[in-house]
């Protein structure tokens, strides 16, 4: 004689399956995090020559904490405040953060071009220096990171360690490019572990 | 006749779990080769276990110096392994110049470097873990006192 399941106990045998399932499809994804590299590739093709660097942030983070010399210490990068020109970098980031998207500093001259503005949660710097063959240099930092950064220049360090750790979390970004007519320099970041 | 089956077997499983341990670490992998017509061709692969064992056993005095000099950087290389464990493989350098290329990566629980220019080929695969052993067997094996006693600047 052949005994049958209740209904219920299938239905609910059913919907732990699928919860089961569910759970160690998306265990991992919610788990780990996607890895961030940091990316440096400096480009010389007139010399034909390119170098390529790739850092998981993860690893920076680690190995930074554990350098002690030449003014790096626990992450930090002591300051001298004569370095600041008495400047209250924390007042300017503030004042900068709660301005609107803007340019806010504008110099042409017969050397340079420096632009300085404020674009999507990102402090934008862009030179011309017209003397040095037209090199271009553009820097992108996120608000956060040079929040995370200048955090603790009141006693006289920059953390460089918060800053790679907002970095981190800042979402893909390009932080840096420079070029000229001979070289490109470019530094960014995003959850790629190559260079394509 | 059981008997002696029953010796060899328990030879040969000896034997095999011997072999298995050795391998536990992976391999390290080093292979040169000149590319001159009468150059060298060098292929070494040796259990990654034995690296820590030939500290422990190479002349304390040899060592001394490399212990010291190793010394200042030791938590930077110890959070620079163990972070390495953490990650996944990437390409850490890569750096390509006429005739030359430089690649150094992470390749599954392994360190891998290879450089290719006009003269050679080399390529150099360590496991990670058996860098971490021979570096804390090369401090466990010298005391504060040999790295002293054989600094540079003090003989």
């Amino acid at each position: 004689m052949r005994k049958t399941v209740p209904r219920p106990t299938q239905i609910a045998v059913v919907l732990c399956l699928l919860a089961a399932g569910t759970m160690s499809l998306g265990g991992p994804a919610m788990a780990a995090p996607a890895e961030r590299y940091l990316h440096v590739r400096v480009q010389d093709p007139a010399q034909d020559q390119s170098v390529n660097v790739n850092v998981p942030i993860s690893l920076a983070e680690k190995v930074l904490p554990a350098i002690n010399n030449h003014g790096l210490h626990d992450g930090k990068v002591s300051i001298h405040s004569a370095d600041m020109n008495g400047v209250d970098i924390s007042a300017v980031l503030e004042a900068l953060r709660t301005a609107p998207d803007n340019e806010f500093v504008t110099v042409k001259d017969k050397d340079a071009d420096v632009r300085v503005a404020k674009a999507n949660g990102n402090i934008v710097v862009h030179v011309v220096d017209k003397k040095n063959r037209n090199q271009k240099v553009d820097v992108t930092v996120p608000f956060k990171v040079a929040d995370a950064l200048f955090a603790t220049a009141k006693n006289g360090q920059l953390d460089v360690a918060a800053a790679l750790q907002a970095l981190s979390n800042a979402g893909d970004v390009l932080l840096v490019t420079v070029q000229n007519s001979g070289q490109n320099v470019r530094v960014w970041v995003d959850s790629r572990n190559r260079q394509d | 006749m059981i008997l002696l089956g029953k010796v060899v077997l328990g030879m040969a499983g000896l034997g095999l779990a011997g072999a298995s341990l050795l391998c536990s670490e992976g391999f390290v992998q080093v292979k040169v080769i000149e590319k001159e017509p009468q150059g060298h061709h060098i292929n070494v692969i040796a259990p990654a276990m034995l690296a820590p064992i030939a500290v422990r056993l190479a002349p304390r005095d040899d060592l001394a110096q490399a212990a010291w000099q190793i010394q200042p950087n030791l938590p930077v290389i110890r959070a620079a392994l163990a972070g390495l464990c953490d990650t996944d493989d990437v390409v850490f350098v890569e750096v390509n110049e006429r005739g030359e290329h430089v690649h150094v990566a992470k390749s599954g629980d392994s360190i891998v470097v290879d450089v290719d220019d006009s003269g050679e080929t080399v390529h150099v695969s360590a496991p990670i873990r058996a860098i971490s052993s021979t570096v804390e067997q090369l401090v466990a094996t010298s005391s504060p006192h040999k790295w002293q006693s054989t600094a540079p600047d003090q003989r």
